[in-house]
């Protein structure tokens, strides 16, 4: 059973800055969560302790149930794979594809292995034409794509994802809802940062919203968006079709023109 | 997070209030002065006064390490072959067998050892103490093109900015299951593959930055700019730095003085013509 949970996590930066105030907070199974809040909630600050690239100034995280303390980051990057917000700061290597063998090859895994994840992932990924390029010649979106492959490729249970629809086009936020979909079906939780409130009623059933430092809501993604006193102290808007929804007075909370229709069509009839 | 990029945290010190143009003055008035000296003598004296300056300005402890981190193996190297095999040696002072060490030679690798200190000390506290958008527009104020500006900050900030970089891909790396901790050899291979990204990515930095630049019209002539630092000199930073040119001065007439053999001067231990 894969789990990550968090108690009372705090961190303190270098800066002195608090940036998580006592976090507690348990995900599991294969429903992917999605993270939200304003910039400098801590959202990206707590997601970076469930790979122990940040270790916590006080508090425990558990992986699966061990304490993220007792392995180094990189033992950590078979179980948590990380995707980083700025492609750039990942791709170190001359090829995609080599990109792509990185992670399996410092895990030591067998080359057959290897070539059948490559084949697999690289579709998934939408890079498979593109192997032999070398990554700084591919367009942003690809870039992100080819970082998304390079974490995938080591088959972690439980993938972090930090605002992975930044700078993407309609094409790419409908390949990374494939992704996070094909995710769940492994049997693999998948943890998302994102602002795409958009993105994030259509593709999560979990919303925690954080607000400087703290997880402020934890619950279903209806729940959570039809709390907007919650919402406007966490400065998180949500979907205008769910603005116009309750605007309307629907009791439900809508995220999509089919669901509002709907409603308004339940409504009327129970009216009737 | 990124807050200060360059090396400067400001500790409220009267060093760090003086005008920058002062600290220029001074690191070039007192390394020319222990150059020009004859003997080692001034130049220790002024590495004295540094590590007095060090401490008042809450730096003592990085300075000493810099200046023993860099004096102590300098000075060894120097000592040993300028004192075993400079040409100026005359007096013997010691007899190893394979080396004969040479007062005139150690003498002047003290000069060299003490001149280098005063620069390298001086320079390092006005680094340190100045904020490099101030030293920056300290120099535009006096007549500097902003261009020639521009460049000292990018190149002041180009290490700290690297690192920064560094690290943030070192965390890419360990997050895909590179160690970079362990051993001396495990270290040395994350690093390899590192250097290609962070030379690559400052590099289209530089090019975007120059052109965000352009765009905000950085690249009009003719046009008296104004400046968001604004850097006022007082009367204590130009007595200071009037000081320092007279100090400077004085040092040259007498050296030059006794290089013409016009003054003998008191205490000279080893000054070679």
């Amino acid at each position: 059973m894969l789990s990550v949970e968090t108690r009372n996590l705090e961190y303190r930066y270098g800066s002195g800055h608090r940036a998580l105030k006592g976090v507690n907070l348990s995900l599991q199974g294969n429903d992917p969560v999605a993270i939200i809040g304003q910039n400098g909630a801590g959202k990206t600050t707590l997601v970076k302790h469930f790979n122990g690239i940040l270790r916590p100034t006080s508090g425990n995280v558990l992986i699966n149930g061990v304490d993220v303390n007792e392995r180094s980051t990189a033992r950590w990057a078979g179980t948590v794979g990380y995707v980083f917000q700025n492609p750039d700061d990942q791709l170190f290597l001359e090829t995609v594809r080599k990109e792509l063998e990185f992670g399996p090859l410092q895990m030591g895994l067998d080359e057959r292995v290897i070539a059948d994840r490559l084949e697999r992932i690289s579709g998934l990924v939408g890079l498979d034409d593109k192997l032999d390029v070398h990554p700084f010649d591919l367009t942003a979106t690809e870039k992100k794509f080819c970082t998304i492959g390079a974490v995938l490729m080591m088959e972690p249970g439980i993938v972090v994802f930090d605002e992975p629809t930044c700078g993407q086009d309609m094409a790419g936020n409908r390949r990374l809802e494939q992704i996070i979909k094909t995710l769940a079906r492994q049997n693999r939780l998948c943890i998302t940062i994102s602002h795409d409130m958009k993105f994030v009623t259509r593709n999560f059933r979990r919303v925690v919203v954080m607000n400087q430092g703290n997880v402020l809501v934890d619950g279903d993604v209806d729940e959570v968006f039809s709390q907007p006193d919650v919402l406007r102290r966490s400065f998180v808007a949500p979907p205008p079709i769910t603005k116009v929804g309750r605007a309307a007075g629907l009791k439900e909370t809508v995220f999509t023109v089919e669901g509002l229709m709907d409603a308004v069509k339940r409504q009327k009839e129970s009216e009737v | 997070m990124a807050h200060a990029l360059n090396s400067f945290h400001s500790l409220g010190t009267p060093l760090e209030r003086m005008h920058p143009i002062t600290k220029i003055v001074a690191v070039l008035a007192l390394g020319l002065s222990a150059l020009l000296w004859p003997d080692f003598t001034l130049g220790a004296a002024l590495v004295l006064v540094l590590v007095v300056v060090a401490f008042l300005s809450k730096l003592g402890h990085p300075f000493m390490k810099l200046i023993l981190g860099f004096g102590v193996p300098v000075a060894v190297m120097l000592l040993f072959i300028q004192g075993g095999y400079s040409s100026r040696n005359v007096t013997i002072i010691a007899d190893w067998g394979f080396v004969r060490f040479g007062l005139e030679g150690i003498e002047h690798a003290a000069k060299l050892v003490t001149t280098l200190l005063v620069f390298l000390g001086s320079f390092y506290l006005m680094n340190k103490t100045t904020y490099a958008g101030r030293l920056v527009a300290a120099l535009t104020q006096v007549g500097v093109s902003s261009k020639i500006g521009y460049l000292i900050l990018a190149s002041l900030n180009v290490v700290p900015q690297m690192q920064l970089r560094l690290a943030v891909i070192q965390q890419a790396q360990n997050a895909r299951g590179l160690d970079t901790q362990g051993g001396l050899v495990a270290r040395l291979k994350a690093y390899i593959p590192i250097l290609g990204p962070v030379v690559l990515s400052s590099l289209t930095d530089a090019q975007e930055r120059g052109m965000t630049l352009e765009t905000r019209g950085f690249g009009i002539d003719g046009v008296r700019r104004t400046s968001y630092v604004q850097v006022h000199a007082r009367r204590a930073d130009f007595v200071v730095g009037c000081g320092l040119l007279l100090f400077l001065i004085m040092v040259a007439v007498l050296s030059v003085m006794w290089h013409c053999g016009i003054i003998p001067l008191p205490v000279l231990i080893g000054g070679s013509r």
